[in-house]
């Protein structure tokens, strides 16, 4: 397996009722590795992250984090997993009776830090996606991309080995969504593996990363990074 | 410090999470209570109405029993001071002497229950009713005293109503006596009375203490209800249950805790608007009886029993309710 974070072997889903979800899905993500899950909507991009953050459990097959099987976690361990995972979600999910600090530091309070480190590491976060100097207000007092980037935030404050994201700019106008998918990038550049999931082709054309094509839950494509024109 | 901040955003995950000491897990654990503790005030704090309401409707369901308690207190010590206040007479059989009347008094001294005897001769009994108005012309008129001999015998103090009974029951087969004019059924009613009143205090207390639970229940449940998306986030970034539902437990803590505090709040209001009358019906009884105000260990305890039941209240909700709040 070498350095993969996040590994997917022949994994399958089908949903109560029969909706087959992924089939077969088989692929790699490495520390520090940046790539884009698309496919037209249905085709099993949520499913796919779903799985990842234990929020569904795969049908068949094994998917890994951080070396460690997920087939074999027991639902009370399922939080020390999420624990691994930065997620950032396309409506940010903040909680909006908190201030921008308190949200960027629930990630770290559920961790158990302590006060002081934690200060210094929210500030740390939200000066990394340009947003210190908000950190007393409120979420709605926020623009769409600037609530985007508390999310980010908070998703990548504790430090996780893996970044995963469902449709992180669907509600962003085209240059906003750029930022916030060049602020992913930063991420990926300091080891952390990126998983995001986007329908925006155009948007992905143009971060020239590697892209794993989904299609009626079957991957059909998986391109590198160097091949993406 | 930006420089600072910045270096430290750029650092790469490190495996921290997997590396757990002792002092870690116990700094976890107490970073996780202060949390849940000032997050919890906090949103009791940011609607104040109805952390008021829910306060005080549990405070005055709580200070219902202590009061009844109080009250109840009240009239027992009531009851032993008047019926200690009781002598019990016994009548000699008419004709008798006073060396008989001795023998008698003699014989009844050596019983645990007796307190004092004091012996009524025929002449004393003759005076006190020519002190009443209008007798003194009708008793000129008898040539002879038909007034017997009285014992008037005081029982010891704190003495029960089953004593008492025995003691009117030895006087009554005491040689020469006639008759005994017993006080004891009252007290036995009174004493009845009371240990109704009492399994009665107990009931209510339980049930206004499930009525209390029911409300602090209720409040949680809206409470976590109102914030399901809330807790989805905070499942989704990794909180355990125990995490998400720690702060609802502490709120119906604090909930329980005001609610206890007001609680005695209001039976320490009613205690002193009693004390006046009380006084005065003491004063009334030569101070034989005197007020008796809630002990200190219950009026103490009582915060904290509440704040418990707070607890229970919580307990019994959230963890289902955070299955559904999780669920959605």
């Amino acid at each position: 397996m070498g350095d993969a974070v996040i590994g997917f072997d022949l994994v399958s889903k089908r949903y109560e009722g029969g909706h087959q979800a992924l089939t077969d899905v088989s692929f790699q993500v490495d520390a520090g590795e940046m790539a884009f899950v698309t496919g037209h909507s249905g085709a099993g991009k949520s499913t796919l992250l779903k799985l990842l953050a234990m929020i569904e459990r795969p049908t068949n097959g094994v998917v890994t984090l951080d070396g460690q099987k997920l087939n074999t976690v027991r639902p009370g361990d399922i939080p020390k997993i999420r624990r691994k995972l930065g997620m950032v979600f396309q409506d940010h999910r903040l909680l909006l009776d908190r201030t921008v600090f308190a949200n960027v530091e629930l990630p770290l309070i559920i961790g158990g830090v302590a006060p002081a480190d934690r200060g210094r590491r929210v500030r740390a976060a939200l000066e990394k996606v340009g947003l210190l100097s908000y950190e007393k207000q409120l979420p709605e007092a926020l623009s769409t991309g600037e609530q985007q980037r508390v999310g980010i935030a908070r998703a990548i404050v504790a430090k996780p080995a893996v970044l995963i994201a469902d449709e992180p700019t669907g509600n962003l106008d085209p240059q906003l969504a750029m930022e916030i998918m060049s602020l992913f990038a930063e991420f990926q550049a300091v080891g952390t593996a990126v998983l995001v999931a986007s329908h925006d082709l155009m948007l992905i054309k143009r971060m020239k990363k590697r892209v794993v094509v989904l299609d009626h839950g079957k991957l059909v494509a998986d391109v590198p990074a160097t091949e993406v024109v | 410090m930006n420089t600072n901040a910045a270096r430290e955003a750029r650092r790469a995950p490190e495996p921290e999470k997997t590396r757990r000491s002792g002092a870690r897990t116990v700094g976890a654990w107490r970073e996780h209570h202060l949390w849940s503790m000032s997050i919890s005030l906090r949103r009791l704090g940011a609607r104040p109405l109805g952390t008021l309401l829910t306060v005080a409707v549990m405070g005055v369901a709580l200070a219902l029993p202590l009061t009844f308690y109080l009250l109840l207190d009240n009239v027992q010590r009531m009851g032993d001071a008047l019926g200690q206040n009781q002598s019990i007479s016994a009548f000699m059989k008419p004709g008798l002497n006073a060396g008989m009347a001795e023998t008698a008094a003699s014989a009844l001294r050596g019983r645990p229950e007796v307190g004092q005897i004091a012996i009524r001769t025929p002449k004393d009994g003759l005076d006190e009713l020519a002190e009443v108005q209008g007798f003194s012309g009708a008793l000129q008129s008898l040539d002879a005293n038909p007034l017997p001999y009285v014992l008037s015998v005081t029982p010891k103090t704190g003495l029960s109503a089953d004593d008492i009974g025995r003691l009117v029951e030895s006087m009554k087969a005491t040689p020469g006596v006639d008759m005994v004019q017993e006080t004891g059924a009252w007290r036995q009613r009174l004493d009845a009375l009371v240990g109704v009143g009492g399994r009665a205090v107990g009931l209510l207390a339980l049930l206004l203490g499930v009525a209390a639970l029911l409300v602090v229940g209720n409040t949680i449940r809206v409470d976590i209800q109102s914030r399901s998306a809330e807790i989805g986030v905070l499942l989704l970034i990794g909180a355990s249950r125990p995490f998400v539902r720690r702060p609802y437990l502490y709120a119906g803590i604090w909930l329980g805790f005001l609610a206890g505090v007001l609680a005695v709040a209001l039976a320490a209001v009613l205690e002193l608007a009693m004390a006046g009358p009380v006084g005065r019906l003491a004063a009334a009884y030569d101070g034989s009886v005197s007020f008796g105000a809630l002990p200190a260990w219950l009026l103490l305890s009582v915060p904290f029993a509440s704040a418990l039941l707070g607890w229970l209240g919580a307990r019994l909700v959230s963890a289902r309710q955070i299955r559904r709040a999780a669920a959605v």
